[in-house]
């Protein structure tokens, strides 16, 4: 009896093993954990893309639940979550935009105010516009403080200020069934 | 003759590996678009951006990577840095914004702790294993060899030399000693 154990060892140790990789067949290659969910959202005081002369605050996410949308011009991916973003727009859903800016080379100055806004309409006009308005992150400083390493990112922000969800990547409609729905 | 033109071969081989496996270590020169005044900030520098990885990329660090999210925590590390800010501090600037995993020491929790915990278990448990199976090895009075021949099994009953067997051996190898 115990020779048909120990036998067995092998065999039990593939199965469990086998287990083991068809589990990380389904699961994220990168390591992702959001510091941001469950905590205020950190100071904010940036100008508005369209109009510079106007600066938010964190009082802008006060009262109702709100998806804060990293995007960019160069983000390839952005233009193909758009016309979904907008979808979402026109069934009720609060889209605020952050300008994620991105130059050509980090070290040289950044591009025109006027040429960057005519992109931004333009892109807008091709794809969809779902936001209500874009924030400016002009140095990236503001997407280093929620944790940002890229675009398209998207926060769920509630009523109170609070991110509850932190998503890398699109939003497309397995995402929003998946991480979002559930709050609205 | 074609074994010597191997080995001269094999020697340019070797050589050319060695210089290829090499020349990384090269490419470590000091950064030279960061500046400090003070040589020790540069050496906090260098030691943080050799630490820290890019959470992009997250095989690389924000040394090598080129990526624009390294770029951007070298630039944050290097204005920290030149503020006054200590090794640790910035550590933990970048890890309240990036999670402990931004840094390349993990640190000490009770499921991180099995890192270290179970090579050092593994080992244990591999010469505890060992150790038992070298008993079971030497204990040849209770094989079932001996027991088959008469004896009881325990080693005080084990059968003393036996002077017949013994001279017949030292004939036989006296006989293929000339075959040496």
């Amino acid at each position: 009896m115990k020779k048909i154990s120990i036998l067995l060892l092998p065999l039990a140790a593939f199965i469990g093993v086998s287990g083991f990789f068809l589990k990380g067949l389904f699961s994220e290659p990168r390591y992702e954990v959001s510091i941001a969910v469950n905590k205020p959202l950190p100071t904010l005081s940036l100008p508005d893309v369209m109009e510079p002369s106007k600066v938010y605050d964190t009082g802008i996410f006060k009262g109702q639940k709100t998806l804060l949308n990293v995007w960019g011009v160069w983000c390839l991916t952005c233009a193909i979550e758009l016309p979904y973003l907008t979808q979402l727009r026109e069934n009720g859903v609060r889209i605020v935009g952050l300008y994620y800016q991105l130059n050509t080379d980090a070290d040289f100055d950044q591009k025109p105010m006027p040429q960057l806004q005519q992109e931004i309409r333009d892109m807008l006009a091709k794809h969809g516009d779902p936001y209500q308005f874009n924030i400016l992150d002009a140095n990236r400083s503001y997407g280093m403080d929620l944790g940002v390493t890229g675009a398209p990112e998207t926060f769920l922000v509630d009523e109170q200020g609070i991110v509850r969800v932190h998503h890398i990547g699109d939003i497309n409609p397995r995402v929003w069934s998946d991480k979002f729905a559930a709050y609205f | 003759m074609t074994s010597v033109m191997c080995q001269s071969v094999r020697y340019l081989v070797f050589m050319s590996l060695l210089l290829i496996w090499a020349s990384p270590l090269s490419l470590q020169a000091a950064d030279t678009t960061f500046y400090f005044d003070e040589p020790e900030k540069s050496a906090v520098f260098r030691e943080l951006t050799a630490e820290l990885r890019c959470p992009m990329c997250q095989n690389q660090n924000i040394a090598d990577s080129n990526a624009m999210i390294a770029l951007d925590l070298k630039r944050k590390t290097y204005d920290l840095v030149r503020q006054g800010q200590s090794k640790q501090e910035v550590i933990d600037y970048m890890k309240a914004r990036y999670g402990d995993f931004v840094h390349y020491h993990p640190p000490v929790t009770p499921v991180t702790v099995w890192l270290w915990l179970f090579p050092v278990l593994f080992v244990a448990f591999a010469v505890v294993m060992l150790i038992r199976a070298r008993l079971v090895n030497t204990d040849h009075s209770n094989t079932t060899v001996n027991r088959a021949a008469g004896g009881t099994g325990n080693v005080a009953d084990s059968p003393a030399a036996d002077p017949e067997l013994d001279a017949n051996v030292s004939r036989a190898d006296a006989l293929m000693d000339k075959y040496k």
